[in-house]
């Protein structure tokens, strides 16, 4: 490991100390674990308002307007688009009137603006993307019996028959038995009730392969911190700082 | 004229000693791109009849037919096509498509295309399956919500998992320990978020009426001012207006580990009898359905978070599954917009199952029956219902 | 016996787990990976990619997913830069395109990388971080330069040369996203790719993975990278093994470990739930 200056030395023994504190929860709470706590809370909401200030408030806000003041008018003789900010600007200072009790109801209008907004795109989007695409890509047949009969395509061997139209039939099931199990204009009896209890079980099969992943994922950040723990923070250690 | 011009033109760009040749059968189409912003022209052409191959295509354009043409565009030989991106609106354009084909010599000219003006329009035709669709689901929405406003009686199933929140807050009100809810982790602009805080209402209500204790940590600040006055509203509505006070909701982090690692140790200290757990979640739920399993808190929890329901699942007493979290606003708020908006989604629920049914069915009939040709087009149909362009 | 079993203080699983993770640190082993089809699909996107092939790479995730995240984004530079591509490195998580940089010094670092003697500005540049989520893609899909209007260094967008001719997404040949949650893959799909019709690849966390497999089925991913396994896979495919096949022992390890306490516990459960039955006469 090559030398280390004394700001990454330090840096690395805090990520440790960090680390053995907020790991040191596993065995029970501890004083420890509660000062890492408080500085990762800390920490994180000081960095967040930094990121927001100089990231969207500054670049979005306060440099739009100021171009909109430096230039007001455009080559054409329009106003410059920046002078929309204003409208923005209001917004924000609407919302920043919840903290007068007197005037706190105002703050309704800028959450109106922003919650109709987003469903407005989100609609269209999800509309597209989430439903008609994945709505198409169900409809597979069954069984495609004009390639079974040519001998042509996947189902040219037993193997990959069962691969295609198996898969094809569990896809359509599940697609349909799903949202059997989300209707919610129909109580769940009869024929209507066992399809809805198929789509139920195909939501927990789905549910264990997405749980194993996260499994996956979780023992693959324990494996980050161990590997900093032994590459980094271990030679760090034993070896100082120049 | 035109060809003296066109002669100027290609002369500069071809060898000065060359000479151009017409390919008076070559049609090249120009026309504008429709259902589009504007400044599109499309460009197209069949196969030409030549000696030989064509090496590239050059494309050349003007705003006149005398005028001066310039080349915006040198395509491979193999195209047969071109979009011109960057006509203005309102203007003229004519277009001169010169093939070089792979032995050399002179090009081959295409008669001039044109004239061909690019224009913006108001709407994209290819579009229109979403535009009926989303038209179809909005107008039962609306119809829907009118029918709850005018007092008729809607249906809802009955959701597992909401017979047990009265009980869950019974629970914490005998133990004397207080009820944590968790309202997600995102902003008040997902609907997620909006879900959770009408539960909290709801919530909030019961805990009024039984007086305990409730605590409300959030992630964002626009979140803390809503739950505030959904929870002043609601013990106001329970007759204990003195009950509540503004530290039942506090703001901790915006940082998502930051946040779950506060909620851990609030859990861990006050440890509550019951924890809500509703809203949008990521990664930091399966932490907190832990901690609260380790504590023995009965939990509820509801999200539309498809990555994180399977935590919730293992480790939560009860769980509303994705869209149960809306139904279960709806059915407690029983505010007829929510109310409609359910009902009218159950019917954009009913089109897609029947679509589905029938495409596939109509696709596997129509490979058994390849001579029927109704199947395929019926299939076709269903199909481009799908469409997304 | 099988009650102490199931009432087993979980902190001896936490330690199990740890040592079954810590071990194949100390010892040298390794693990074969064997390639999935979507990994493959998304390799073989970017093989049959030009040289000057511009790739836009959307670095939307921090620290926190750093040990998932960070081995693909290396084997993906590591690929580009030998495929001779021209990449544009922009992200929607502010400490993204700081990941990007940190990559970037440990692929640099590599004598054989190094020594190609790549440009900034011109064979790859980072664009920084943009707020506006979904609305950042969608005002991409006009200007990418209204949208990054400059570099991180501060150089102004239109004057690098590598941007020269890349004003919106039909100018880039692919898109890799890298994506921890929101903004992320979903958002991409859902502008990007569907609206614009950009190529789009992605490596997701495990966690995310199982979400955008539905958009992988639909066509509208090009091929996807699940959590350090498909990092694994993907270092494999490009001939570039590095940490996400070397912590892949400690993965198999601690998943071992899981599943026989999966097994054990359910099997102990059922049998003491029996035992429970049969007392009450109800078997």
């Amino acid at each position: 490991m090559p030398q280390l200056s004394f700001a990454d030395y330090a840096a690395i023994q805090v990520g440790a100390l960090l680390t053995f504190g907020i790991v040191s929860f596993l065995y029970k709470d501890n004083p420890f674990y509660k000062l890492c706590e408080s500085i990762f809370v800390g920490l994180s909401a000081g960095y967040w308002f930094v990121v927001l200030f100089w990231e969207n408030l500054v670049p979005k806000l306060y440099d739009n307007l100021k171009h909109a003041l430096a230039e007001p008018t455009t080559a054409t003789g329009s106003l410059s688009i920046e002078w929309l900010y204003l409208f923005a600007l209001l917004l924000g200072i609407l919302m920043l009137l919840r903290l007068v009790p007197k005037l706190g109801w105002l703050s309704r209008w800028p959450l109106s603006f922003v919650v109709g907004a987003t469903a407005g795109l989100y609609f269209i989007t999800y509309l597209q993307s989430n439903a008609l695409r994945q709505l198409q890509a169900t409809l597979v047949p069954i069984l495609n019996f004009t390639d079974m009969a040519s001998g042509k395509g996947p189902t040219s061997t037993l193997n990959a028959f069962f691969k295609q139209y198996l898969g094809n039939a569990v896809i359509l099931v599940g697609t349909v038995s799903g949202l059997f199990y989300f209707y919610f204009s129909k109580e769940h009896k009869g024929w209507f009730g066992r399809s809805a209890r198929v789509g139920i079980y195909f939501l927990m099969i789905t549910f264990g392969a997405s749980f194993g992943y996260t499994v996956m994922s979780r023992m693959s950040l324990l494996i980050g911190r161990i590997d900093f723990l032994i590459s980094d923070w271990w030679p760090a250690l034993m070896g100082g700082w120049m | 004229m035109l060809a003296g011009a066109l002669a100027a033109c290609l002369l500069l760009i071809f060898d000065a000693t060359a000479q151009e040749a017409t390919a008076p059968d070559a049609v090249v189409t120009a026309k504008d791109r429709g259902s589009d912003a504007g400044g599109v022209i499309e460009l197209s052409w069949a196969a030409w009849e030549l000696p030989a191959d064509v090496a590239r295509f050059e494309i050349l354009r003007g705003t006149s037919p005398e005028g001066d043409f310039e080349t915006v565009a040198e395509l491979p030989g193999t195209d047969s096509g071109y979009v011109d991106e960057t006509a203005v609106d309102g203007q003229d354009y004519y277009y001169i498509v010169a093939a070089l084909i792979q032995t050399g010599g002179h090009p081959f000219v295409a008669p001039t295309a044109g004239p061909a003006r690019s224009s913006a329009q108001w709407f994209n035709t290819s579009r229109l399956n979403q535009f009926i669709i989303g038209a179809v689901i909005s107008l039962a929405i609306v119809a829907f919500i009118w029918a709850a406003r005018s007092g008729r009686k809607l249906f809802v199933r009955k959701i597992a998992g909401l017979e047990a929140v009265d009980e869950a807050i019974g629970r914490a009100t005998e133990m004397g320990r207080p009820i944590l809810f968790i309202p997600g982790i995102q902003d008040m602009d997902n609907v997620e978020t909006i879900a959770g805080l009408t539960i909290l209402a709801r919530v909030a209500h019961t805990v009024a009426e039984y007086e305990t204790t409730l605590n409300v940590p959030v992630s964002r600040s626009l979140v803390m001012t809503t739950a505030r006055e959904s929870i002043r509203e609601a013990y106001l509505a329970a007759g204990r207006p003195d009950g509540y006070s503004d530290d039942m909701v506090h703001y901790l982090t915006d940082e998502q580990f930051g946040y779950v690692a506060a909620v851990n140790g609030i859990m861990v200290r006050q440890k509550p009898a019951t924890c809500f757990y509703m809203g949008a979640f990521y990664a930091e739920s399966l932490i907190m359905a832990e901690t609260g399993a380790e504590i023995g808190a009965i939990q509820i929890a509801g999200t539309a978070q498809p990555a994180q329901l399977p935590f919730f699942v293992a480790a939560c007493d009860y769980t509303l599954i994705g869209e149960e979290l809306f139904a279960a606003s709806a059915y407690l708020s029983g505010e007829p917009r929510q109310l409609g908006s359910l009902k009218g989604q159950d019917v954009g629920k009913a089109m897609g199952m029947i679509a589905v049914a029938a495409g596939v069915l109509f696709l596997t009939l129509s490979s058994l029956l390849p001579g029927v040709d109704l199947f395929r087009r019926l299939a076709d149909i269903v199909g481009g219902l799908f469409q997304v362009n | 016996m099988l009650e102490k079993l199931l009432a087993l203080d979980r902190r001896w699983i936490f330690l199990l787990v740890i040592v079954a993770l810590t071990l194949p640190f100390f010892l040298n082993l390794t693990c074969k990976s064997y390639v999935s089809p979507e990994v493959r699909t998304l390799y073989d996107a970017i093989d049959k990619l030009r040289p000057n092939s511009k790739v836009l790479m959307a670095f939307d995730y921090d620290p926190a997913s750093e040990p998932e995240l960070n081995p693909m984004a290396e084997a993906f530079f590591k690929f580009a830069f030998t495929r001779r591509l021209k990449v544009i490195i922009l992200g929607l998580w502010p400490q993204g395109p700081q990941q990007a940089d940190r990559v970037l010094e440990r692929v640099f670092a590599d004598s054989v990388f190094g020594a190609m003697n790549l440009q900034y500005g011109v064979d790859y540049v980072n664009l920084g971080f943009q707020s506006g989520n979904e609305f950042a893609i969608q005002g991409m899909g006009s200007s990418i330069e209204r949208v990054f209007p400059r570099d991180v260094r501060g150089t102004v967008t239109g004057d690098i040369p590598i941007m020269q001719d890349v004003k919106d997404f039909s100018n880039v040949d692919f898109v890799f996203n890298l994506s921890a949650g929101y903004p992320g893959t979903v958002e991409w799909v859902q502008v990007a790719a569907d609206r614009y019709g950009v190529r789009l690849g992605a490596g997701n966390t495990a966690v995310q993975a199982p979400l955008v497999y539905p958009y992988l089925g639909s066509g509208q991913l090009t091929g996807l990278l699940g959590g350090m396994k498909g990092g694994a896979e993907f270092e494999v495919l490009t001939g570039f093994p590095a940490k996400a096949n070397k912590f892949m022992v400690s993965q198999t390890a601690a998943h071992m470990v899981v599943i026989l306490f999966v097994i054990v516990g359910n099997v102990a459960f059922f049998i003491v739930q029996g035992r429970g039955r049969k007392g009450r006469g109800e078997v």
